[in-house]
């Protein structure tokens, strides 16, 4: 669920928010609603990496990778779908580091471990 | 622990933001650039639905216009007034070429560090000493006064301006995310600028000091000699002989002899102000163009043909556009910052141009009273100077850097001698300082109706001076050598001129209509690819060097051979690969070669190239030995004597070393002198044709098909940050080169090709390398390239009215007043 809600919203915000807002979606939701530990980080991860990803790809596909593949070059890379997997990681890692950072601070506020699966989860 | 691990998490967080939020050059910011909601991925384009019909709502337009694209991606713009008119010219060439228009000008106005930083620092200084600012204010000054001008320009700016305010971050051209900068709001400069920029790029050239360096080791007699004023082999001049001068002709100035240096030093190039020199002029930016009479066409009716060749970049220096207003509909391609069609063609007219090459840069000495430079000699008295301060905003710098300009009444002090210690005293006269409006022979032409109206659009026009090819459909054809060129006498300018001497100030200019020009000649047609103007009963002095006869006497023979012609025989004179040159010399060359022992591998050489037919196809592997053999025969002549690093020397001309070489075999000038032995002709030749098999050898193995002209010429586009690579257009196959009609060397070509039949509707036909949009990431990047490198053309959509039902007609866009 949480996924779904960083992933959405956090959609919806880089269509008028700058790129940054990627480090601060996953830190509120995850701050704001309960989550087990282990999952955190891929939680984080994949709200902004999947949007990526999915939002880049679609944009190669329309224009044939004609920007992608030559942009790719620029950075040493084959072709854009890789350039896409990189875009995909670097938003992932924000992401991720920025959930795991919503979890924990909302962990100094409470005295007991976090149930592993929220009410509303 | 708790604790720690939030402090840590929220710590690598930031630390990725900032870290993807900060450029780290040559790369730009990782984290905007790369996100598929700003970055570049936002600059992926897919084909535009033909049925696509958008409609928008802007600013300060005065009433409605209607813009219909074609499948080429050409916009077809109907206006009821010339502002909204270029408003919307300058809305939509924004919106398909915005950051060349930022880049072009920028480079122009020498402001080129403001985004790229110390690397650019050296081209915008020399931007800065030649006056390019100054050039373009005093241009802009002269545009506003006129109503015609003025409205196009304010409309142009302000459709650029309502184009761009419109952007996000996201939807910034790719180039402005790479480099990490915002465009600016367009200004009515900008345009001056564009303009000053091909004054410079077609007549921003001198020669004078290696001219003078030359006089200085050799005298005048060698000198008259090697640098003769008119070919000695063979011309075939743009007004044809025998045409009659029937004007008043003014008195020509008098001559005064050239001054030589007197001092012991040579005259050197290098500025000691660190600026690099200038570049000497260089062969392959030139142009063809011609137009064959009724009498010769198929059609009845004259034909007209222009292929500009510049240096081909990507996005193209041309963008395609067609102009309708009550009283204009024009088509042709356009400089992208330039309201107007420069090239093309309407109803009843078509015209073209190629550059004449005219003398209208000159240096002179400068006498000054001290190294405070107030005042400098002149007229036998000390005359002030004027000062012009330039400040040049570098990137990543907290100080912009300053220079203070000398004015002399010739125009910025900016070179040196090396005769006056650290500082200039070389004055710049360049026409790109002459106030004029040249925008006004453009906007006539746009809307010409007969000769008289193109001969009235002439007289505006200051320059770069060009050949205006034209023809209508009242059947007349004619070429006007046009421009403002200065009255000077014979070979004034060819040296170093006299600063302080009234004798060597341009002497006011050659009336508009006295410009060599002829009109329906008797042999049915008019040409020009940059050769002499007129041959040598034409009264003034226009210069003493034009671009070799070669191109020039292609297209006269073949023109004159021609009858019942059409479109298609135009075009394939446009790709005509025959190598007058080597019809010239080689057959003497060869002869030469037999008088010698060849070993095996030089016998296949002279075996293809006895049987070559003189053509530069891609595939020809005699083309290339041929190609890199005559530069290196050549400089195998000429190096001993003129090569001179520290006092460079201009080497005779080509027509001057063929004369050399079939009329003079026994000149002094084959031996090497810096070998004890008397080198000849033969030896020279035997030589250099060694050395070019050499080279060939080191550059592609053994012969093989990988000696085929096109891959030896390996030409490239490149995109115009001449840096991205991946932006570049594929390898390409062509043949051509620079003395070929088909004028495609590594780096420069046919910039444009069009072909214009008149006739009661007129037809016409056209293509250049790339596409309409400056977007590598646009379906109309590269989509022209292909049948151009085939020597292809695109029939050009001519609309007489926007719902008009024609095939290829594609999206449409109306803007409408907010």
């Amino acid at each position: 669920m949480n996924f779904f809600i960083i992933a959405i919203l956090s959609a919806i915000l880089q269509i008028f928010a700058p790129w940054w807002v990627i480090a601060i979606v996953p830190f509120v939701i995850l701050f704001w609603r309960p989550a087990g530990s282990p999952g955190t980080f891929w939680t984080g991860f994949g709200g902004i990496a999947v949007p990526w990803l999915l939002y880049g790809y679609y944009q190669h596909f329309i224009s044939d990778g004609a920007l992608s593949d030559r942009v790719a070059k620029i950075f040493m890379l084959p072709n854009g779908i890789l350039l896409l997997l990189v875009t995909g990681l670097i938003g992932g890692l924000v992401g991720g580091f920025s959930g795991l950072a919503g979890y924990w601070v909302r962990q100094l506020f409470r005295r007991h471990p976090a149930p592993l699966s929220g009410p509303g989860a | 622990m708790k604790f720690v691990k939030a402090i840590l998490f929220i710590a690598i967080t930031a630390g990725l933001v900032y870290v993807l939020d900060k450029p780290w050059a040559p790369a730009p910011a990782l984290g905007p650039f790369l996100s598929p909601f700003c970055g570049l991925w936002q600059n992926s384009e897919e084909v535009i639905d033909p049925k696509t019909r958008v409609t928008l709502q802007l600013d300060s337009l005065r009433d409605e216009v209607t813009i219909r694209f074609d499948d080429s991606g050409v916009p077809h713009i109907f206006a009821k007034n010339d502002f909204d008119l270029f408003y919307a010219q300058g809305y939509i060439t924004a919106k398909d070429r915005l950051w060349q228009m930022d880049l072009q000008t920028r480079a122009a106005a020498g402001r080129l560090s403001e985004i790229l930083g110390p690397a650019t620092l050296t081209l915008d200084q020399q931007s800065r000493r030649l006056g390019m600012g100054y050039g373009a204010e005093a241009n802009l000054k002269v545009a506003m006064t006129d109503p015609r001008s003025r409205e196009a320009l304010l409309g142009y700016t302000a459709g650029v301006n309502a184009f761009i305010r419109q952007l996000a971050p996201k939807d910034y051209p790719i180039e402005f995310k790479l480099l990490g900068y915002k465009p600016e709001p367009w200004k009515p400069i900008n345009t001056m600028y564009m303009l000053e920029q091909m004054t410079l790029t077609l007549a921003g050239r001198s020669n004078e000091l290696a001219m003078t360096n030359a006089l200085k080791k050799y005298g005048r007699e060698t000198i008259a000699q090697l640098f003769p004023d008119y070919p000695m082999l063979q011309e075939s001049p743009i007004i044809p002989s025998g045409t009659a001068w029937d004007f008043p002709k003014l008195p020509i100035p008098k001559a005064v002899p050239p001054m030589v240096p007197g001092d012991s030093n040579l005259v050197s190039s290098k500025s000691l102000t660190t600026l690099p020199p200038r570049a000497p002029k260089e062969e392959g930016i030139g142009s063809n163009n011609w137009a064959v009479g009724a009498e010769k066409s198929i059609t009845g009716y004259p034909i007209l043909a222009n292929d500009p060749h510049l240096e081909l970049s990507l996005p193209s220096i041309w963008y395609q556009v067609q102009l309708h207003s009550p009283d204009m509909s024009v088509y042709g391609v356009s400089l992208p910052g330039i309201p107007s069609v420069i090239i093309g063609f309407n109803e009843r007219v078509a015209w073209g141009v190629t550059n004449v090459d005219a003398d209208v840069f000159d240096l002179y000495k400068i006498k000054f009273k001290n190294e405070y430079r107030n005042f400098y000699w002149h007229d036998n008295q000390w005359k002030p100077t004027h000062k012009r301060e330039e400040i040049i905003h570098v990137k990543g710098q907290l100080k912009p850097y300053r220079e203070q300009i000398i004015y002399t009444h010739h125009g910025p002090v900016t070179d040196s001698d090396g005769t006056f210690g650290e500082l200039p005293n070389l004055a710049i006269k360049w026409i790109g300082h002459e106030p004029g409006n040249s925008f006004i022979t453009f906007y006539e032409l746009n809307k010409a109706k007969t000769y008289d109206d193109y001969r009235k659009a002439l007289t505006n026009y200051v320059g770069p001076a060009q050949n205006f090819v034209f023809a209508d459909n009242e059947k007349n054809i004619a070429i006007t050598v046009n421009g403002k060129i200065p009255l000077k006498y014979k070979e004034q300018g060819k040296f170093l001129l006299d600063g302080s001497s009234p004798a060597d100030d341009w002497h006011g200019w050659i009336p508009a209509e006295q410009n060599p020009f002829v009109k329906n000649p008797p042999r049915g047609f008019v040409s020009s690819a940059n050769q002499s103007s007129a041959d040598t009963t034409y009264p003034y002095y226009i210069n003493w060097s034009f671009a070799p006869s070669e191109r020039g006497i292609r297209i006269n023979e073949r023109l004159q051979a021609m009858t019942n012609a059409n479109a298609d025989s135009l075009r394939m004179l446009q790709n005509d690969n025959f190598s007058v040159l080597a019809r010239t010399l080689l057959p003497r060359l060869l002869s030469i070669l037999e008088t010698r022992p060849l070993t095996p591998k030089q016998k296949a050489a002279h075996i293809l190239l006895s049987n070559w037919n003189y053509q530069n196809s891609p595939e020809s592997i005699a083309a290339s030995i041929f190609e890199t053999w005559f530069p290196l025969l050549g400089q195998a002549i000429w190096n001993d004597d003129f090569a001179s690093p520290e006092a460079p020397m201009e080497y005779p001309s080509r027509d001057r070393t063929l004369y050399l070489i079939l009329k003079q075999p026994n000149e002094k000038w084959f031996d090497n002198v810096n070998t004890p032995e008397k080198e000849t002709l033969p030896d020279v030749v035997y030589q250099s044709f060694n050395a070019s098999l050499d080279t060939l050898t080191k550059r592609k193995g053994a012969m093989s098909p990988e000696w085929q002209w096109s891959k030896v010429k390996d030409a490239e586009i490149r995109h115009l940050s001449r840096s991205i690579k991946p932006f570049n257009a594929p390898p390409l196959v062509t043949g051509g080169g620079s003395s070929i009609v088909n004028a495609m060397t590594k780096r420069k070509g046919p910039s444009w090709r069009m072909v214009v039949e008149l006739g009661p509707t007129p037809r016409a036909y056209g293509i250049y390398p790339g596409g309409q949009s400056g977007n590598p990431g646009s379906p109309y990047y590269l989509n022209l390239l292909k049948k151009w490198e085939k020597g292809e053309l695109n029939e050009l959509i001519f609309l007489t009215s926007p719902d008009q039902k024609v095939p290829h007609l594609a999206s449409s866009l109306v803007l409408q007043k907010r």
